[in-house]
This record gives structure tokens, sequence and C-alpha cells, in this order.
């Protein structure tokens, strides 16, 4: 309900007593009642980033700290992580590794879903440690555990598969959560295996069921199906399907290192192959280089491929010349690509072209019409004639290659 | 000679949902009769009636031992009791099945019950006395080699060589032999509810911190790429804007990284 | 003394001719067994030979007289020498009438000596054939010099025309011998084969619009049989066989073969003669212009199979043809080579799934998905919802069903179809399109080989039809008009099928459409499957005149249209060669100089705008007509 203000008596609250003349504080005290003036000089003054060397003042309210340090000073103390010192019970998370021993996306994720099921019950979630030295409290974990006797960067999912029937045998999590990615998916299912228990793969979503447990979500029947059941204890989560963990931090701690039980290791040897750029199919390669109309020196295009270490690839027109073979063609009657990066020299972009890179990450596009569809297209356009830029880069790659950075 | 059994399933067209081969454990079929001084064994678990197994034959298996397990069932006891009569060196099969659960569990809950390894996303597999080499196909065209003790279960990714056509007259005259089996319900799969997919919206990181405006700024301009302009650069110019773009978007490494990409 | 000897002679080497024709028969008559109505094509023989045949000899004016001076006069002094061995007959009438003959036959043979050494079309083969115009020549001049020696009574010594009539005699000796190998087997071969031609529905006549009936349905493959298609040249029916010893070397197909000007690994002529070398088994006796890009053949005999890297045909070769039919109505000798073609490669792909490129997967998508690429069946229709299609299925009774084809799941077809949309609309047509429940007409799984897939395509397909109500169908794909019109009615559906540039016509002639005028040039490209496989050349061109655009024509144009590389599965099989076909058609279309070149299919539209540099515009002819009323 809003009040009718009394000027005379806000006049009043705000009169200094003590002094001869009556005088009046302009500034505004307290909420009176009713709704407050705007004040426009306290918003100005709010709003004032800096006076030196010249007055600067943003209207939109992102203030540095020093000008609302007075704010910030005023709050309460701040609670910076948050510690579940008597958990319910615990949740596992296997984290993947992205072959670098760093925490990726999707181990993030694992962690904040396993956050969820924890935080519906008082539970823990823990961490299985692969390297020191990660922000797992960071991203959302209670307990590190470490297992010892694997090693964290080498291929050997029979150890890894070990180490985390180890972990469960301590912990008897109430749920252990894997990434459905090539290795983690492969763990995942080995652990089900051994254990005997039903793994659900790949689920997508969680959701409150009717009688108020928790249910799993997974696509079924080639993705036509969604299929949701109540959730079993292994659980394989889905890249990209659950959000990162955003409050505060937890306590990460580390628990006492546990040997790792016995491993059956049928996997004896591996070693990471040197793979030919150009021999990868243009489905699978990450790192395009695609030549057009544009080039002729396809010799220099070769070397510059070789250089940068990318599949080549070209539009029809010069797959249709021969310039490439068949399989190297990228479009719509050619290949879809899927690449992380797709360099394009020469190319203008035909429709059926650019269908055949819609799901590339970043687009490169040297060409020497600034209409063309591919420069629209691009992330980096350079208007140039790409058979000019050719040379200068393998020259430019070379040096590098040869000398210290430039 | 090595003894290997290859396990087919029945896949589903994703755009017409009908039935067809499933791509991996047809690639897993190919790779297993391109081998050679290989004597390969096909089983499937289901319907013997079924039209797409055909499509296996036509691949050039003569015969085909179809395990009649009814729909819902639990096929893996079945496949386990007609593998131990084989006592196969090698078992291929795809990772996932295309349709009903499509869990990727039943080969690993094979070799559980043999006793054999596992190796996942096979692209190659060449076998020796013994051991077995595989390469494995890993994203973005990278490929790593294993060497793996027999008996074992390889699984097989999409990139191994592409499976060959079927011939229609290779597929009429291969033949299905049928062998009755006893499956149980698979209890779990009958406590799950199905109901058609729909597609949820892709959820994206939202930034934090900023005005709303801001934060749609954020995400939605990070989608129509930078839109970084260089008009008519003199070559050198130009090299280098690019080299220090696939640098930074990390598809060059820094100098003194050698050889490129891991 | 000469003359009686000159007859005596002659019957020998008749006589010798036949034995070597009959023992030369074993090699075709080993062929598949073949239902042919003899007594018919006896009775049909003349008119075949004087209709159909020399329709297309006549193309070549100079070619068919020579041809009718030479094998006129050949034959009728055959007669008139072996009448000479009556001594009753002998006498100066009999050897007046022989001089004629001889007199025309050695025109003949100077014009084919002229043609062969002066002119030299490369088209045509050597070896024999090099040696025809002295063989011709031999003979005619020497014996005619005999007989007019004998009409005057004897005027040269003896001696000289003893001499005369042996040079006579043994150029005809190798005109004759050659009924088994030389240029003369053609002659024998050729009247066979008429009689025993395959198809015999190609010779019946004319009908509407004085176009000639096309007979260019593939005949239905029947799945039970043991051996699907052809893997050795003995599985070809006998008549087949009897067709390619027919074939005369003349080039016409090689001149016309869409393949071979853009350097694909296809030679029609080359073709038929490895069947020929594959019959015989051994070495090459082939002395004409090879697969462009290819060595000669490999190992062949009647018994091995015609189709491997290295056997009588390389796959590439196979998979090369377009199936344009350019080759079968440039033939004289009523060669059916994409009969052939499609019979060797339904063994291809039924027996050994060989199919080269993306074919395999291609055929695959068509069983399983029902069309090409694999795509939901809703995608055919998905992009025209702002059209808001009538669907047949809703719809009790109607007029018009359209057909859309696989034009439906490509953005530039999607533009064509749209513009023939608002067409109907205009015109009030009452039609409505399957959507969903269409499935690919089956061509391309057809021309692949694909027998299987195309019958379980066409079944289901009349099945859907049959159960609508509608007049007759509208395609702007001359494809699907040709096998929904062509080739179901052996799988039991009889539709009527136009093609929408009839039915655009129909509906402008009914006043129904009123065209403005537009101004410019066109030319217009004859799809092979609407031109060629239906003879329908005309109504496009009349419905183009109306547009009030100059049209010119194209150096190859009409029944005789240069295909555009789109047909017969060659997009998808991929086999490269030295230039694209569509190239080489783009380069007729600059030549005329025209602005704009008007087509009539959606596979000729994605061909000819894949043409890259200055090139005419490429506009449906949908497109033209809706500016045209705007």
């Amino acid at each position: 309900m809003k009040m009718r203000r009394d000027p005379r008596s806000e006049r009043e609250a705000r009169r200094s007593t003590g002094g001869e003349r009556p005088r009046f504080s302009l500034m505004v005290l307290k909420p009176a009642v009713g709704r407050l003036r705007r004040s426009p000089r306290i918003v100005r003054q709010a709003a004032t980033v800096s006076i030196s060397p010249r007055l600067r003042i943003a209207w939109n309210g992102r203030v540095a700290p020093q000008a609302s340090g007075a704010v910030l000073a005023a709050r309460a103390p701040v609670e910076t992580m948050r510690v579940v010192a008597e958990p319910a019970f615990h949740v596992l998370v296997v984290p993947d590794t992205d072959g670098e021993g760093g925490l990726s996306e999707i181990d993030r994720q694992l962690i904040a879903a396993g956050r969820s099921l924890a935080d519906s019950g008082g539970g823990a979630v823990c961490a299985l440690a692969l390297q020191g030295g990660d922000d797992l409290g960071g991203a959302g974990a209670d307990r590190v555990i470490a297992v010892t006797g694997i090693e964290p960067l080498a291929y050997d999912p029979e150890g890894r598969t070990a180490a985390v029937l180890t972990a469960i045998a301590i912990l008897s999590p109430r749920h252990v959560l894997f990434a459905e990615t090539p290795d983690g998916s492969d763990i995942a299912r080995r652990v089900a295996a051994r254990l005997g228990e039903r793994l659900f793969a790949g689920a997508d979503a969680l959701e409150a069921g009717s009688d108020g447990d928790t249910r799993a979500l997974r696509r079924a029947q080639g993705g036509s199906l969604a299929q949701s059941a109540k959730l079993p204890r292994l659980v394989s989560i889905m890249p990209d399907a659950f959000p990162l963990h955003a409050g505060l931090p937890h306590e990460g701690r580390p628990l006492d290192e546990v040997p790792m039980g016995a491993a059956d290791r049928r996997i004896s040897a591996s070693r990471p192959l040197t793979v030919d750029p150009d021999t990868i199919a243009l489905e699978e390669a990450d790192f395009l280089l695609s030549g057009g109309n544009g080039v002729t020196d396809w010799q220099g295009f070769a070397d510059l491929a070789e250089a940068l270490g990318a599949t080549r690839a070209g539009s029809r027109v010069v797959c249709d010349q021969g310039h490439l073979p068949r399989e190297r063609q990228v479009g719509a009657s050619g290949t879809l690509v899927t690449a992380g990066c797709y360099f394009a020299l020469g190319i203008s972009g035909a429709p059926q072209h650019l269908q055949g890179i819609t799901r590339v990450g970043h687009v490169v596009a040297v060409n020497t019409d600034l209409h063309a569809e591919m420069i629209k297209r691009a992330d980096l356009a350079i208007v140039a004639d790409a058979q000019a830029v050719m040379p200068a880069l393998i020259r430019l790659l070379a040096e590098r290659k040869g000398g210290g950075d430039d | 000679m090595i003894r290997v059994a290859a396990l087919l399933s029945i896949g589903r067209h994703p755009a017409s949902g009908r039935a067809r081969r499933a791509g991996l454990d047809a690639r897993g079929l190919e790779l297993a009769l391109r081998m050679p001084n290989a004597e390969v064994r096909a089983f499937h678990a289901g319907d013997p009636h079924a039209a797409s197994l055909r499509d296996y034959l036509g691949m050039g298996l003569e015969t085909l031992n179809v395990l009649n397990v009814a729909p819902g069932c639990d096929p893996v006891p079945a496949l386990v009791e007609a593998l131990r009569g084989v006592g196969p060196d090698l078992i291929i099969c795809g990772m996932r099945a295309e349709a009903g659960e499509g869990s990727g569990m039943v080969p690993y809950l094979i070799a559980e019950a043999l006793g054999h390894a596992v190796v996942c996303d096979a692209a190659a597999i060449e076998c020796a006395s013994g051991t077995a080499r595989v390469v494995q196909g890993l994203p973005r065209g990278r490929r790593r080699e294993v060497v793996v003790t027999l008996p074992a279960v390889v699984l097989v990714n999409s990139a191994a060589p592409a499976a060959r056509a079927p011939a229609f007259a290779r597929a009429r005259r291969g033949r299905i032999v049928p062998h009755p089996v006893e499956a149980r319900e698979d209890a779990f799969l009958a406590a799950c509810e199905m109901r058609p997919w729909r597609a949820r919206p892709k959820r994206m990181a939202v930034p934090s911190g900023g005005s709303a405006q801001e934060r749609m700024k954020a995400l939605t301009e990070a989608k129509a790429g930078e839109g970084r302009l260089l008009v008519n650069p003199v070559p050198e110019e130009a090299a280098r804007a690019v080299r220090d773009y696939l640098v930074e978007k990390r598809f060059l490494r820094g100098a003194g990284d050698g050889d490129g990409r891991g | 003394m000469a003359g009686a000897l000159a007859g005596w002679l002659t019957v020998g080497l008749l006589v010798a001719a036949v034995v070597i024709a009959v023992h030369h028969s074993r090699r075709w008559r080993a062929g598949a067994a073949a239902e042919v109505d003899l007594v018919a094509g006896l009775k049909a023989l003349p008119k075949r030979y004087l209709v159909d045949v020399h329709d297309v000899v006549g193309r070549k004016p100079f070619n068919a007289r020579f041809h009718a001076l030479t094998a006129g006069g050949f034959l009728a002094s055959l007669v008139l020498l072996v009448l000479a061995v009556v001594p009753w007959f002998r006498g100066p009438l009999l050897w007046g009438l022989a001089a004629l003959a001889l007199a025309l036959m050695l025109a003949g043979a100077l014009m084919v000596g002229w043609r062969r050494h002066v002119v030299k079309p490369t088209e045509l083969s050597g070896g024999r054939f090099a040696r025809l115009p002295v063989s011709l020549i031999a003979y005619a001049a020497g014996l005619l010099v005999v007989a007019l020696d004998r009409v005057a009574g004897g005027a040269l010594p003896h001696g000289v025309t003893l001499v005369l009539a042996g040079v006579g005699l043994f150029g005809g000796a190798d005109l004759l011998v050659g009924v088994g190998r030389g240029p003369l087997k053609h002659a024998l071969h050729g009247a066979l084969y008429l009689v025993a031609h395959p198809r015999p529905g190609r010779f019946s006549g004319r009908d509407r619009g004085g176009e000639r009936k096309r007979d260019s349905a593939l005949a239905p493959l029947n799945l039970d049989d043991a051996k699907l298609g052809v893997e050795v040249p003995l599985d070809f029916a006998w008549n087949r066989l009897l067709g390619f010893e027919a074939c005369v070397q003349c080039g016409r197909c090689e001149s016309v073969c869409p393949a071979y000007a853009a350097g694909l690994p296809l030679n029609p002529k080359a073709l038929i003669q490895d069947l020929v070398g594959a019959m015989e088994g051994g070495a090459a006796d082939y002395a004409g212009h090879g697969h462009p890009g290819r060595s000669v053949a490999g190992a062949r005999g009647p018994h091995l199979p015609v189709v491997g890297e290295g056997a009588a045909i390389h796959p590439n070769t196979l998979w090369a043809c377009t199936t344009c039919r350019a080759c079968v109505d440039a033939c004289p000798m009523m060669i059916e080579h994409v009969d052939v073609i499609v019979d060797l490669r339904r063994f291809e792909t039924l027996e050994k799934a060989s199919a080269p490129g993306k074919a395999p997967g291609v055929l695959e998508e068509l069983r399983i998905a029902d069309n090409p690429g694999g795509f939901p069946a809703v995608r055919r229709i998905d992009w025209a919802f702002d059209l808001a299609l009538p669907l047949a299925r809703e719809r009790e009774k109607f007029d018009v069903l359209l057909w859309l084809g696989d034009a439906a799941f490509d953005l530039r077809g999607q533009r064509s179809l749209r513009a023939f949309i608002r067409l109907l609309k205009k015109a009030g047509v009452d039609f409505a399109v399957l959507g969903e429940d269409e499935l690919d007409c089956g061509d391309l799984a057809r021309r692949l080989g694909d027998e299987a897939t195309f019958q379980d395509l066409a079944r289901r397909n009349i099945a859907r039809l049959e159960g609508l109500s509608f007049r007759r169908i509208v395609t702007m794909d001359p494809h699907a008009l040709h096998v929904i019109r062509n080739e179901y009615p052996a799988f039991g559906g009889a539709f009527e099928v136009v093609h929408h540039t009839a039915l655009l016509l129909e509906l402008v002639e009914g006043g129904r459409l009123t065209l403005g005028s537009l101004s410019g040039t066109l030319t217009y490209h004859d799809p092979c499957y609407l031109g060629r496989y239906n003879g329908v050349t005309e109504a496009p061109r009349r419905l183009l005149d109306m547009l009030g655009m100059e049209r010119r024509e194209m150096e190859f144009s009409g029944l005789a249209s240069r295909c555009c590389g789109g047909g017969g599965g060659t997009s998808v099989t991929d086999v490269a060669g030295d230039r694209r076909i569509p190239d080489v058609r783009m380069e007729q279309a600059r030549e005329t100089g025209a602005a704009c070149i008007a087509v009539a299919c959606p596979n000729c539209t994605v061909m000819l705008e894949g043409v890259v540099g200055p090139r005419p515009e490429v506009k449906e002819i949908a497109e033209l007509v809706l500016e045209a009323t705007e």
C-alpha cells in the first residue's frame, strides 16, 4: 500500500538540531514511509568510477570495486567454502582423463551432477583422483580419494577398473558416476560387468519420480525413445547434459591414499600411433585445410597442409578437376565434416559447400572476393589471394620450426 | 587358424526407424571377414525371421546362427552358452546396438562370463599367436595401438573400415540357422518407463556477472563467430594473422613443440 | 569362259560363306535362351530394314547413298553372277544387267573409299575395315570389265579377262569370307538380328504427334533366377550376342556418347567389340578407338567373367555409362547398348555388390529409407509447409497427382517445384501430393543394376497409387516419368503420366495461364529421359516459344541431345574422366550465345548449374513460365 508522502514531516526529520538558524540535511537518512524520491546526486555518486584523470560515470551499474567498496564492507562475512563434515552417503565420481591430466569439461559436469545427487540428501561427493593439483573442490567435490598403483596418464583400462573397484569397496558409495566418453564408458562397463550390476548408461537428465526418488533418463532405441528408471548405483553421464557447479567451492579434502586391488591386465602394451593427418577420413579430421578454385599450386597446397599438420580437403570443383581425390570433397554431395577448424583457401562458399561445414568449430577463410559467402561465414576472414598467402604461411611456419618465435 | 565369432545385432535406421544391419556390427563383421586365416562364425540373438539379418548374409556369410531370444529377454546367457560351445579366440562386435536399450553392456558381460579380455574402440585388428594387435580409433582422428592377450572381445567403432555392401544374391544364398534357447525376461528393462524422446534445449554454459543484456550478448556473440576481417593485407601480414589465430585456438602448437598436434 | 568361271566361283564363294556363317553361328547360338517370334520377325524384316534401319542410316545422307549403291549393286551382281552358271541365262542381257549393277556398286565403292581414305572420320575402325574399299573396288571394277567384255562379245584377250575376273573374285572372296570376321559380317548378322531383335516393340511404328514410339523400358529381371544379371558372355541371350556380331563399327555411337566426349573410360563401340572379342576369346581383333584412358582389355573368353579389373571390360567402363541411350538411338544396327550395360550392372550389383563410389551407400539408403539420401520421409514435403500442399491421402478424389521426386530433397529442386506449384495454383489445377507416402520411384536403383530394390519400391509405390482416385500423374522429373509410365506396367501399375512441360502447355493453350512476354535468348537442353526415352521434344519447345524469347538450338538437340551427365547413377558412381560431362554440354550451350539455358529435369539442373565459370543462366522451364505469368 502506497502512503501519501508528507513533505512537512520529512522536512522535520532532516532538521539538524543545535544552531541558531534552522538547518536541514540533504542526505537521505533512512527510508521514510512511502516511496523515496530518487536522488540524482546519490545515484551519480554511487556510479562514479573515477574522477581522475577525468570523470567517468558508469550508469549501467557496473561499478569498479573501489567505488562500491563501502557496500562490500557492509556485508556479512562471506562463506568461502562449503564443508560436508558428516555425509549421509557418498557419491563416487570417476573423472575421465583428457590425456593431459587436467580436469576436463565433462569431469566438471560429472562432479556437478554428483553434487546435485549428494545435496538432495546430505551426501558428499568423492572424486577419484587421477592426478594432484586439480581444483576438484572448486568443481564441487567434497572428498578426493587417490588410489595408488596406476599410471594416471597411461592407457590402462584394466588398472583403472581395479582402482574404481577398490574405491567402491572402501566407500560403499550410494552412486558411482562415470563419463560417457570413449574411455570413461569403457571403464564404466568394465566395472558394471565385474560387479554384476546394472549400469544406467549415458544418462541425459535426472528427474524427480512420482514417489520422490530420483529417476534417470537416457535415450534408447537409437535415440528415438526416452528410457527412464529409478537411478541405479552405477550411472554414466552424457557429455554436456548437466550444468557445471556454480555455487561455492567445496572442500575437496584428500582422503588417505589406498593401494589398488589386484588388476588382471590382459592389455599389455599400448602406444599412440603417429597418424599422417592426410590419411584421416574427413569425417574424423579435426583440422582441415580446404582448397577451392582460388588455389592453383597444388604442390604448395600439399606442403602447407603438411606444415600445418592439417588434413587436405577441397571443394567439388577441385575434386572434379582431379586435384584431390573424390573422398576429399567437402559439401552436400561430398562429406559433411565436423572438424574443429576449417581453413578454406580460395573457396567462395557455394551453398552446397557451406552445407558441408555447418558443424565446424572455427572457420578461417582466405579469398579474393570480399562478398564471398565463405568470408561471411568465417571467424577469421582474409580478403587476399590464397595463392600468395600460401607460400608466406609456409615460410612463416618453417621459420618458427627452424628457430625461435618471432 | 583363428576362431572368430562375430556378434551381430539388428540396427535401426535413424531417419526411417526401419530395421537394418547395425552399422558397427557390420564393420565388425567386415574386419572378421578380412582377417586372413580366420574361421568366422556369426551369432545373433533375436528373431530368426528378421529380414535385415539377410544383409549380413549378403556380405558373404554362409550361415548365421540365430539364438531365438524373445524381445525383452536377456540375450547374454544364451550368447555365453553358444560362444562357450564354439570357444572363439576372438569375439568381434560393435560398440553399441542401434536398437533396443543400446547400453553397450552385452559384450562386457559376455567377456566377464567367459573370462575374456575386452578392447574397445577397435579400428583394426591383427592376430598373432595368442595375442592380437588392436588399433583403436580415438576422437579427432587419433589412433592408439594396444596388444591384448587372446581370447578377447573386441568392440569395433566407426573408425573401422566401412562394411562392404550386401549383395542381394549372396543374401539369398546364405543360410539362417535358428537355435531354440531359453531366455528370461529382463526385469530391469521391464521396470523401465519408455516414452518418445523429445529433444530438450541444449544446455549452455551461462557466464556469470554483468547485466542480463551482457550475458545474452556474451552467449550469442560467440555463436556468430568473431568475424575478424582483414582486407587486402600483404601476404606476410595475412600469414601471421592466420598463424596467430590457429595458435590461439590451439590448432597449431606454439613454437618449439615440434611436430604439431598430438 | 571367264563369265561362266566367274559364275561358278561366285557360287563356290557363296557356299564357303554359308559354311563360314554356319560355323560362326555356333558362337552366338550358344547364348542363353530367349523367347523370339521368328515368324513375325521374318515377316517384319523388310519393314524393319527399309523403315527403321534406313531412318538411322539416312541421318547421314552420303552414307545412305553409298550404302544403297554398294550393297544393292553387290547383292544384285551376286544374283546375276550365280545366274551366269546356267548357260541358258548367259547372254548380253544378263551381262548388261550385271555391268549396270557392278557399275553402281563401283560408284558406291569409290564413295566408300573416298570416305575412308580421304575424309577419314575419326570414329571409323581400321584393320579389316581399311581394306574394305579395296576389296569392293577390286570386285566391282574387275567384274565390271568382264561383264562389259561379255556384252561386247569378248573384245578383250582371254588372258586379260581371266586376270580381271580373278581380281574381281579375289575381292569378292575377301568380302564374302568376311561374313565370319570381316566387314560383311554385319550384313548377315544384322539381318538375322533384325528378325530376332530382343525389342520388337521399337519397330512398331509411330504414334502421337508423329513422334516415334520409344520402346525404352528395361525388362524386369526374375529375382528367383539362379544367376542374376550377366556374368560371362554366354549369359547373354543368343539374340543379344547376335546383335554384337551385327556391329559394323561405324562409330556413330562413339561420336554421340557423352562419356566418350568427356574422356570417361567408355566407348560404346569398343564396349560392343569387347563383347565380340569375349565371345571369341583370345587376342583383340579390333582396330578402332578404345575406352579413353584404358589400355586393351584383359583375359576374355565365352566362359570368363566379362567385367573385372583384368577382364574384358573394366568396371569403370561399365559405371561410366549415363544410360542416355544416345548410342542406341544412333546405332544403325539397332544394338541395345543400355540393356547390355544394365545386364552387366545387375550382376555386379546383385551378385557382387561392387558398384563403386557412393552407389552402395545410396542403394542401402534406398532400401531402408526409401530415398537416396537416407532422409526422414517428412523431408520430402516439409520445405513446402508454407504452400499448404493438399495431401492425397486426405483427398477422396482429385485430378492431378503431383509426383515430387527426389528433387524435393534438394534446395535447387525445391525452387523449381515451388515455381511449378505456384503455376498449378494460379491455373486452379485440382492437385494433390503423396507427401510422406511418396517413395523413390526406383530409377536410380534400377540403372545401378539393383533390380531387387527397384522392384520393391515399384511394387510399394504402385500399391500406394492404386489406393487413390486421380486422373493422371504430373512430374517434373523425366526419370520418374519414364519409370512410372513405361516400367511400372510390368509390375501391374498402369498410370497416365505427363511431364510438367506438357501440362503447362495444356494450361497455357487452354487459356488457364496467361503468359506475358519475356525478352532475351535461350536454348533448350532436352533431358534424355524425356526426349530419347519418351520421344517428347516438341512440347517443351512449343511452350518455350510462347514466352517470346529467341530460341537457339545447340549442336546436339532434340532426340540427338547430349546428356548432362546426371543419369544412370553416374553422379553416385563418379567415374573420373578428362572432363566432366556437364562441362562438355555447357560448352555447346555457350556456343549458341544464348543467355539462358532452359532445362526440364532436376538432374540436368543440378549438373548444369554445377558448371563453374561464365555460363548461361540455368532455369527450369516452370521458373521461366512463372516469370512470364508475373
